[in-house]
C-alpha cells in the first residue's frame, strides 16, 4: 500500500511514478512503454513544433489508454547576441578545425521554444491530463487557459522559495528537483548553482512549505529511493535517468555506451552545452570548455555553435559535443523495457515499505 | 519505543541516532544528554586542542553511559598522542573523519573501542573497511561543516551496496527530523548522524546568537566553500570544504577567494576579532542544508525522542506520511 495516495488519485495512476520528460532523448515510444507499466508518461515538447507535438500525443492516445503529461519549457526567450555568438564560435574554433568544419557556414539556430499561444492551442485541443513546465510557469493568461482545458499543472522547484512561488501562481503539483537530478536545473528565481539543495534536504522542506502534493526528483532510481522519498513526505517521484537505457528511448548507441560506463562521480553541472545549468555525464566539451564558462551564450544559444560539431563527432561514433544529460543515479540505470522497469521500481518500493513495517 | 538495528546492537544503544562530533560544540554536556536519551553522543575532538580534550573527557569520567570521541583525522595525525588521551577516557568508539584511518586503527582496536569511519566516496569506504572499520558513516554534501560533493541520496546507497552487510552504515547530511531517519532506514541505513539539529539544542556549547540564526535560517541559506576556513587560517586538504550559513563575510568574499588568500593575514585578524566579539555576520556558523527544518532550541533528549517517535510512526504506517497541514 502506498502511504500517500494523493497523486495516484489526482492522476488516476497505478503507480506514483512520473517518467521525466527528457527532451532529445525520448519520444512517444518511451511515454507509451512507461504508461503501460503504470507510470505517468511525460512527452518532452521543448524541442518539437506544435504540429509535431500534436502528432506525438495522437500516437500515444492510439496506443495506450492512460493519462498523458505534455512538458514544456517556459524560459523567457533572449535574442541571440551576435557578439557573444561570435566569441563562442571563436572559443570553439579549434574544434571546428579539428573536424574540418567551416566556421563561417550558416548554422541552424538551437530550437528550444518556450510555451506560447501556438502550443497552448495544441494543449486546448488535445487536453492532456497533465501539463508540466520547466523554468517556472508561463504567463498567467496561458496558465489560466491550460487549467480551463482541464489539465493539472505541474512545475519544478529547486528551492523552497520557488516552490512557494509556484503554488501561489497556480501549480497544482510541485516537483521538488534536488541537485542530483539530470538535465536542466529547473531554477527560475535564482542563478546560484552552489545554493541548490540536494533532494534529501529539499523534499521535506518543500513539503512543509506548500499544501499541494510534492513529487521528489533527483537521484531516485530504485525502490529504496522511492520508499525514502515517501518517508520524506513526497506523494510521488519523478524518474528520468533510470529510463535512459530502456530500449524504447531515443538515446543513440555511443551515448548509451557512455551512460553504461558512467559512475556516480561522472556527472557534473555545466552551462556550456546550452547556456543554462544542467547535469550530465562529463563529455569533452564540458571537460575542456567548462563545466562552467562565462563565455557560453544565453540559453539556448550556446547549443547553436555546438550543433555542427556534435553532428560531425557523432558520425564518428563520438560524444565529445553531445549532451549526455543524466543524474547522479546514472550507475543505477538499467537496460530493461520501460514497462517492466516501472513495475520493478514500484514493486521494489512497496516491498521495502512493508518490510520496514515489521 | 525504539528502532533496533545492527548499529544499536553493536554500540549497545537504544536509538539509532548519533551526535556528530562537532568541534567546540559537541562537548561533554551534549554528549551526556544525547547518550542519556538513548542515542550515542560523540565528543568533538576537532582539530586537536589537548587542553579542551582533557577538560571535556574529565567531565565524562563519572559517566556510565556509552559515548564516543571523534577526530579530524588529518589534523589529529599531527599530534597522534591525542588518541591516547581519548582512549584513556574509555570511549565505546572512536570516530575518524577526513583522512586515512589505517595508522590509528590498531591502537583503537587494541584499546577495545569500536572504530567508526566517516566517508564521502566509495574509495574512502574501501579504505576504511580495509583498515578494519566497525561502522561506516556515509556523509552527503548536504551536511553542515566539512564534507565533500556527493549528495546523501547518492552516497548512502552506494556505501550500503559496497559494505554489503559486513558493517552497519549510518547516514549523515540533511537529516533533522523523523522523516529523515525513516527515509534513511528505507535506503537501508542502520541509523543517522546529526550535527546541525543538535547544534540548536540547549546543551550544545555554541553561542545563543548562533543557535538563534540556525532557527531563523531557511533552506538555501547555506553554502559549501573555503572562505570561513581560510579566514581563520585553516587549510583543509582536497576534496573537503565546509558548509556554513551564508553571512556578510561569506557574501563579501564569494568569487574573490584568490584575493582572500593573498590577504589572509589581514582578513584573519579581522575575523578573529569579530569572532571574539560574537559577531556572526563575520564569524562562521557551520550548518547543513536541513537548517530550514530547525525552528527551536530544545534539550537534546527531546530532539532524540521526537525523531525516533516520528520515524517509528512513519515506518510502522501508524501515521500518514504527509505532514499535518
Amino acid at each position: 500500500m502506498w502511504p500517500d495516495r494523493r497523486l495516484l488519485d489526482l492522476f488516476k495512476l497505478e503507480f506514483p511514478i512520473v517518467l521525466a520528460p527528457m527532451a532529445g532523448a525520448m519520444d512517444a515510444e518511451l511515454v507509451i512503454a512507461a504508461a503501460q507499466g503504470g507510470a505517468l508518461g511525460s512527452l518532452p515538447c521543448a524541442m518539437l513544433t506544435a504540429e509535431k507535438a500534436r502528432e506525438q500525443v495522437n500516437i500515444i492516445r492510439q496506443r495506450v489508454s492512460a493519462p498523458v503529461n505534455m512538458n514544456f519549457f517556459c524560459h523567457k526567450p533572449v535574442d541571440a547576441d551576435p557578439k557573444r555568438e561570435a566569441g563562442w564560435k571563436q572559443r570553439l574554433g579549434a574544434y571546428y578545425k579539428e573536424f574540418g568544419l567551416d566556421p563561417s557556414a550558416p548554422i541552424n539556430a538551437a530550437n528550444r521554444a518556450p510555451f506560447d499561444a501556438a502550443f497552448c492551442e495544441v494543449v486546448e485541443e488535445l487536453k492532456p491530463e497533465v501539463v508540466s513546465f520547466h523554468f517556472g510557469l508561463p504567463s498567467p493568461d496561458l496558465v489560466k487557459r491550460v487549467k480551463a482545458a482541464g489539465c493539472i499543472v505541474m512545475s519544478s522547484a529547486t528551492t523552497v522559495k520557488e516552490a512557494i512561488w509556484l503554488e501561489e501562481n497556480g501549480a497544482d503539483v510541485i516537483i521538488a528537483q534536488g541537485a542530483e537530478a539530470g538535465g536542466h536545473r529547473g531554477m527560475f528565481l535564482t542563478e546560484n548553482i552552489a545554493e541548490q539543495p540536494g533532494t534529501f534536504a529539499l523534499v521535506p522542506q518543500v513539503v512543509d512549505a506548500v499544501k499541494v502534493p510534492v513529487i521528489a526528483a533527483g537521484g531516485i532510481a530504485d525502490g529504496r529511493g522511492i520508499a525514502a522519498a515517501f518517508a520524506l513526505g513526497a506523494s510521488g517521484v519523478q524518474i528520468g535517468t533510470a529510463y535512459l537505457r530502456c530500449p524504447e528511448s531515443k538515446v543513440i548507441a555511443p551515448v548509451r555506451a557512455a551512460l553504461a560506463q558512467a559512475t556516480d562521480e561522472s556527472t557534473v553541472i555545466t552551462n556550456v552545452m546550452t547556456g543554462r545549468p544542467a547535469r550530465g555525464v562529463a563529455n569533452r566539451t564540458m571537460r575542456e570548455v567548462g563545466p562552467i564558462s562565462p563565455d557560453a551564450p544565453a540559453f539556448p544559444h550556446a547549443a547553436t555553435a555546438l550543433g555542427p560539431l556534435r553532428a560531425a563527432a557523432e558520425k564518428l561514433g563520438r560524444v565529445d559535443f553531445t549532451n549526455l544529460w543524466a543524474g547522479q543515479a546514472v550507475r543505477m540505470g538499467r537496460e530493461m523495457p520501460a514497462a517492466e522497469l516501472t513495475r520493478a521500481l514500484a514493486g521494489g518500493a512497496l516491498a521495502r515499505m512493508s518490510q520496514m513495517a515489521h | 519505543m525504539s528502532i533496533a538495528t545492527p548499529l544499536t546492537a553493536l554500540l549497545g544503544i537504544k536509538h539509532p541516532v548519533l551526535l556528530a562530533p562537532m568541534d567546540t560544540l559537541a562537548g561533554a554536556r551534549l554528549v551526556r544528554a544525547v547518550s542519556d536519551a538513548g542515542g550515542f553522543g560523540i565528543l568533538g575532538g576537532g582539530y586537536g586542542d589537548r587542553t579542551r580534550l582533557e577538560t571535556e573527557t574529565a567531565k565524562l569520567k563519572d559517566f556510565s553511559g556509552p559515548f564516543g570521541i571523534g577526530f579530524i583525522t588529518w589534523s589529529m595525525a599531527k599530534q597522534p598522542e591525542l588518541l591516547d588521551v581519548a582512549l584513556a577516557a574509555k570511549p565505546r568508539a572512536i570516530m575518524l573523519s577526513f583522512g586515512d584511518p589505517a595508522p590509528f586503527a590498531p591502537r583503537i582496536k587494541q584499546a577495545g573501542a569500536r572504530l567508526i569511519c566517516q566517508v564521502q566516496s566509495e574509495d574512502m569506504a574501501k579504505q576504511a573497511l580495509d583498515a578494519g572499520a566497525d561502522i561506516l558513516i556515509a556523509q552527503g554534501t548536504e551536511a553542515g561543516g566539512h564534507g565533500a560533493s556527493r549528495t546523501t541520496l547518492d552516497i548512502v546507497p552506494a556505501v550500503i551496496d559496497l559494505a554489503a552487510g559486513r558493517v552497519p552504515v549510518v547516514a549523515a547530511g540533511g537529516i533533522a527530523d523523523g522523516r529523515g531517519l525513516a527515509a534513511m532506514m528505507m535506503l537501508g541505513a542502520s541509523g543517522v548522524l546529526m550535527g546541525t539539529r543538535f547544534y540548536a539544542s540547549v546543551e550544545a556549547d555554541g553561542a545563543d546568537e548562533a543557535k538563534r540564526r540556525i532557527c531563523a535560517a531557511n533552506s538555501g541559506d547555506t553554502v559549501r566553500g573555503v572562505i570561513p576556513d581560510w579566514s581563520r587560517n585553516i587549510f583543509w586538504p582536497a576534496p573537503f570544504t565546509g558548509r556554513t550559513l551564508i553571512n556578510d563575510h561569506v557574501r563579501r568574499w564569494t568569487g574573490r577567494e584568490v584575493e582572500l588568500m593573498q590577504n589572509v593575514g589581514g582578513v584573519s585578524a579581522e575575523y578573529f576579532a569579530a569572532r571574539a566579539a560574537g559577531n556572526f555576520d563575520v564569524a562562521v556558523i557551520f550548518a547543513g542544508e536541513a537548517v530550514g527544518l530547525i525552528h527551536d532550541v530544545p534539550p537534546a533528549a527531546e530532539i532524540v525522542e521526537r525523531i525516533v517517535t516520528e520515524a517509528e510512526q512513519l515506518l510502522l504506517g501508524r501515521r500518514n506520511f504527509v505532514a499535518a497541514a
